[in-house]
């Protein structure tokens, strides 16, 4: 059983690959340009490729999954290609055959990794981090915080210091707020890193054709979030890369949606509908019961639309408990291009009907597109999230021997702790904002809701492993993975964990046998 | 182990979705009301530990569930591993009151060989309208499926909380003494731990004591 699911897992089925793509998600390994220019020079020849006929594990599993985020944009390949070639500033140095082999070799190799933190850093979101930063000051190496509330946040930050020395408790953070935490737009003195990085967002969304692929490699480590809607947009596949046909396309899925709900929704008290609505109904005020955004009644009422639509479209599953939490991050974003601050207390009322139109809609499209990849986490028994915790525990028993040691002897079982984090995307183990920073890369990895979060979970369980060997029982370890102290956590947290997920992913994803013992 | 204890029970909560179950276990092991909770995934876990007949601990491995139709096929996993079954309804919602049998048979299908002793708990109770179950129904149905208890209770308002789960340890520790359940070594629903001793060898125990 464990084998087959580890096949299941591990070692994909080989499609014919179409389309050769160089591989993204990921910046920690620079491109090969050679491998690079050849893949973008012939797209469409693959048999006479003699250099990915041999690619490296890594290559092969990307090529093999990245299929999924092929939106009918490929004609495009072509075109950008130059762009593409000369934008990057790696595709002047030489490098070598499998980059990606040279880079990451070991465990504790990490330096592969810190680019991208680094390039994430100035869009900081962590309010603590930035706090504590403040008390350290600016000569720690660091990016200058250009955000402005870090400045306001200054003497907060020093009550709050002090407030911190004599409580046990932390201080509660906005859960929503500076969500994203960059600057939002027109806010004083941008970095010009950050600038730059919004910029070249910018060009990609302006562009008439977007490119995609530079789209989901800069998203990889964090989007401003000034473009963080649109980008959430085109990353999901909702929006297509062509900008002209982009109004069109937004109208007839706005429409097609508020047509399904004059056709279905008055459904709900039909006696086959009546279960689904109910559960709905029940869940929606416990869906962020502590922001009072979601206590709207508005507000309430889009999430009930969304979820039954939803739920009525797709009977296999149908509605399933976690499916609400789901939404928000969408909503949320989504709701923030009308909110210039405080998205947590904002009134959706008093926006126009039709924008609120659009962010009910546009919700549910995107919600759709990432719920298409991970049905089977929610049909019956469900078996998606059945093998993913199996998968996890197969992969943290080869990463970490102690702590896998540790819950046998503890008698923990995976599922009782990991259940959440697959059926919720890890919604409920991380604050809001950094939910929403994760599926910046979920939406730029290929997969990334139904395969990279794999990793991310074993990332995250592994980063715990100093308290979890802690713990001398069954019942302080379970209270433990069923409380992880993650509310103090922003973008730097995030992207750590990211880092390390991925290289959890390239190390062992396509090798079964890797590390076994 | 921090606190030695004398027996182990695992404790499973079940009921349809938000007839209370969350909130029962929490006003229970924190103390507290809190209406504004999210709703469980698969399942919480919560520890408490029991003070009997002066030197008796009897630790609990308290078992949150969701309530949802989905989530059914996890939360067996936690039935086969519990002895006994706080089996909830709501007061107010008469179908929540109509399932309770098929999900007492449920249960009891799935942990045989291992037996399941339940207490019924009619949730909500301190509702003054729509009340639509009234007392005697549970009562009857209580005794009618073979249940040690049946017990009116509100979270809200603190009212037979404690009483639900001394009921039920109780009465499963009871039937224990009587010979009336046994052990096996692949069974964790009830498990025997230190010797009971008449010297108590346990000091810690107003630490965790919710009972006393």
């Amino acid at each position: 059983m464990a084998t087959d699911n580890r096949i299941h897992f591990w070692r994909r089925n080989p499609k014919v690959p179409g389309s050769l793509q160089p591989v993204y998600g990921a910046q920690h390994p620079p491109l090969d340009p050679r491998r690079h220019r050849l893949l973008k020079d012939a797209p469409k020849v693959n048999s006479l490729n003699t250099k990915s006929k041999k690619p490296s594990t890594f290559h092969e599993f990307a090529r093999s999954t990245n299929d999924a985020w092929d939106i009918d944009d490929e004609e495009d390949d072509g075109i950008f290609s130059l762009k593409q070639l000369s934008s990057s500033p790696v595709q002047s140095r030489s490098m070598p055959q499998t980059p990606c082999l040279k880079i990451i070799k070991t465990p504790e190799d990490t330096e592969a990794l810190p680019p991208s933190l680094d390039r994430q850093e100035p869009i900081s979101t962590n309010p603590i981090q930035d706090r504590l930063d403040m008390g350290s000051g600016p000569a720690n190496g660091r990016v200058v915080k250009s955000s402005s509330e870090a400045q306001l946040n200054v003497n907060a930050a020093r009550n709050t210091l002090q407030k911190q020395q004599s409580l046990p408790v932390r201080p509660v953070i906005p859960l929503v707020a500076r969500i994203s935490d960059q600057n939002a737009s027109g806010a004083p003195p941008m970095m010009v890193r950050e600038k730059t990085r919004l910029d070249k967002f910018k060009q990609l969304l302006a562009s008439p054709n977007t490119d995609l692929e530079e789209l989901r490699k800069h998203s990889w480590s964090g989007i401003p979030r000034e473009v963080r809607p649109v980008t959430w947009r085109l990353l999901s596949g909702y929006l297509p890369a062509n900008r002209e046909r982009r109004e069109l396309v937004l109208q007839r899925k706005r429409e097609e949606y508020f047509g399904f709900i004059e056709q279905y929704y008055h459904s709900r008290t039909d006696e086959n509908h009546r279960d689904t609505y109910r559960q709905i109904h029940i869940d929606i005020p416990r869906t962020n019961p502590l922001i009072p955004l979601f206590q709207q009644p508005l507000v309430q009422e889009v999430f009930e639309r969304i979820l039954f639509i939803w739920a009525i479209r797709h009977p296999a599953s149908g509605y399933v408990q976690g499916i609400n939490d789901l939404v928000t991050p969408f909503f949320v974003v989504f709701l923030s291009e009308f909110v210039e601050e405080d998205v947590e207390n904002f009134e959706m009322a008093s926006l126009p009907l039709d924008t609120q139109r659009n962010i009910e809609a546009d919700s549910f499209w995107c919600m759709s597109k990432l719920l298409d990849g991970i049905q089977d986490n929610y049909t019956f028994a469900q078996p998606g999230i059945q093998n993913k915790v199996k998968a996890l525990e197969e992969l943290v028993s080869r990463i970490d021997e102690d702590v896998h040691l540790h819950f046998l002897k503890c008698e923990v079982e995976y599922l009782q702790f990991a259940f959440r984090w697959m059926n919720n995307l890890l919604m409920r183990e991380l604050p809001l904002r950094c939910t929403i920073r994760l599926w910046d890369t979920y939406q730029a990895e290929s997969e990334g809701f139904s395969h990279f979060h794999l990793y991310v979970c074993s990332a995250f369980l592994i980063k715990w492993r100093k308290e979890i060997l802690s713990m001398v029982d069954f019942q302080s370890l379970l209270m433990l993975l069923q409380n992880l102290p993650t509310i103090h956590w922003g973008n730097e947290e995030v992207g750590l964990l990211l880092a390390e997920a991925y290289r959890l992913k390239y190390m062992f994803a396509d090798a079964p046998s890797h590390y076994k013992r | 182990m921090q606190v030695p204890w004398n027996f182990r029970f695992g404790i499973v909560i079940l009921g349809d979705s938000s007839v209370g179950k969350s909130s029962l276990l929490h006003r229970y092991t924190e103390g507290t009301f809190d209406e504004s909770r999210q709703s469980p995934l698969g399942i919480d876990f919560k520890v408490s530990n029991m003070y009997f007949d002066p030197d008796v601990v009897i630790k609990l491995l308290l078992w949150d569930t969701a309530g949802q139709e989905r989530f059914r096929s996890i939360c067996k996993s936690y039935m086969r591993n519990s002895v006994g079954c706080i089996l909830m309804f709501d007061v107010s919602q008469r179908q929540t009151f109509d399932r309770v049998r098929s999900w007492q048979q449920e249960v009891l299908d799935y942990v045989k060989p291992n037996p399941m002793f339940f207490v019924l708990v009619g949730h909500k109770c301190d509702l003054a309208v729509g009340r639509q179950v009234r007392k005697s129904e549970g009562d009857a149905l209580a005794k009618k499926l073979n249940m040690l208890a049946y017990l009116e209770v509100s979270t809200k308002e603190n009212i037979n909380v404690k009483e639900t789960f001394e009921t039920l340890t109780r009465g499963i520790y009871n039937l224990f003494q009587q010979g009336k359940i046994p052990t096996r070594g692949d069974w964790q629903g009830l498990t025997v731990g230190a010797t009971v001793q008449k010297e108590s060898p346990v000091t810690k125990k107003s630490a965790c004591c919710n009972c006393g």
